[in-house]
């Protein structure tokens, strides 16, 4: 129990470092060259992707069997584009990942 | 003491009056712990951006304070960890290697590898942060997480006020990480109350696709995406998770030579989806 104490707050702090890196890095007065900040206007749909693709996609470095998840995740998707709403995604991804599950999915 | 006003207007020959009547301490009227109304709009505006994906959080922790509960470890650590490290994935990958009795240096080096993506978000929002105080900076990188960063960074060209915002920013940001502190608490209290059977992990998955998906707009965002769902796929062998970190990587380094119509018109920052929310 200790050493997980002690392995959450090192984690905590390394990871509060990483946190601050780019905002105190890259947050001076300069303005930032064009092809910087197109870059960094970049990073949440490339981060998002990854998250997305190696948590729908793969599980534990496997490819994850096709089934409810990747039916559901392709419904929020067209629900996504259509609505271009977040809580219309997440609500019609949840309605039919129950609906995929309890038809045995 | 401050000088009544009164006193001033009165000339120097006036004697000094007795103590005057002292003032009425002036009440919080208007302000709630001396943070004004407009402020306060702010935040909630925040707070609705992000709301939907609050319950998804909740979920979520649940699920990582059942963990530290499986592990036979006392029910605190769990908020303490959510309220620290703050971000799930690297909570469980700390959690399984202890509980498989990896060397702790070992944990500590894959939460952070995880959290590497982290550094990206911050980066990403150093313009949106760059007239803040070093006090908000430091606050709003503490409880910066893949859900607030996108969606501050996706809404920030919607406030040219750097004072609202931050404001704004912080009602993104607070609320959320104390729902998924509340979270991680009530599942290391409870345990694993939700059944297996539910795949309650898809929320993740979802979570993000409801945040990204519906603010790609431009032709690189587009690209991003895609090169970094390929490489994430291609390279699933590698260790510690740093698939994630390479595919987020590639994704942000080939699609920023990919040309878009913002460019011809000026050099400002190309890609700013607008609406997330609703």
């Amino acid at each position: 129990m200790i050493t997980a104490f002690i392995v959450f707050t090192i984690a905590a702090i390394g990871t509060y470092a990483i946190r601050l890196s780019g905002v105190f890095l890259l947050g001076g007065d300069r303005e930032l060259p064009p092809r910087v900040r197109k870059a960094l206007s970049l990073v949440a749909p490339a981060a998002m992707a990854a998250i997305v693709a190696n948590s729908l996609l793969l599980n534990e470095g496997e490819w994850r069997a096709f089934g409810a998840w990747h039916l559901a995740a392709l419904v929020a998707v067209g629900v996504a584009l259509w609505k271009r709403s977040m809580g219309w995604t997440l609500a019609t991804g949840v309605v039919a990942f129950a609906a995929l599950l309890l038809a045995g999915l | 003491m401050t000088p009544d006003p009164a006193d001033a207007a009165g000339g120097p020959d006036q004697q000094p009056e007795p103590a005057a009547p002292p003032r009425k301490p002036s009440a919080p009227d208007k302000a709630f712990a001396r943070i004004g109304h407009s402020q306060w709009r702010d935040f909630w505006t925040g707070t609705k951006a992000i709301a939907p994906l609050m319950p998804g959080s909740v979920v979520f922790g649940l699920a990582v304070g059942a963990l530290i509960n499986l592990a036979g470890w006392p029910a605190w650590l769990g908020p303490y960890a959510s309220a620290t490290v703050s971000a799930g994935a690297s909570q469980i990958a700390i959690v399984d290697a202890l509980t498989q009795g990896a060397p702790a240096i070992i944990a500590i080096v894959t939460a952070l590898v995880i959290n590497a993506r982290l550094a990206l978000y911050s980066a990403s929002l150093a313009p949106v942060f760059a007239a803040f105080p070093t006090r908000w900076k430091l606050l709003l990188a503490y409880l910066m997480t893949d859900q607030s960063a996108a969606v501050s960074v996706i809404t920030a060209d919607k406030w040219p006020d750097p004072v609202r915002r931050r404001w704004f920013i912080f009602g993104v940001s607070g609320p959320f990480t104390a729902v998924w502190i509340l979270g991680t608490a009530a599942g290391a209290i409870l345990g694993p109350v939700i059944p297996a059977e539910w795949q309650i992990g898809f929320i993740v998955p979802l979570m993000f696709i409801a945040v990204l998906v519906p603010a790609l707009r431009t032709l690189p965002a587009v690209a991003a995406t895609g090169i970094s769902i390929a490489v994430v796929l291609l390279l699933k062998d590698l260790p510690y998770g740093l698939n994630v970190l390479a595919g987020a990587l590639a994704g942000i380094g080939l699609a920023s030579f990919m040309p878009d119509r913002a460019d011809a018109v000026a050099g400002t920052a190309p890609g700013s989806p607008e609406e997330v929310a609703e």
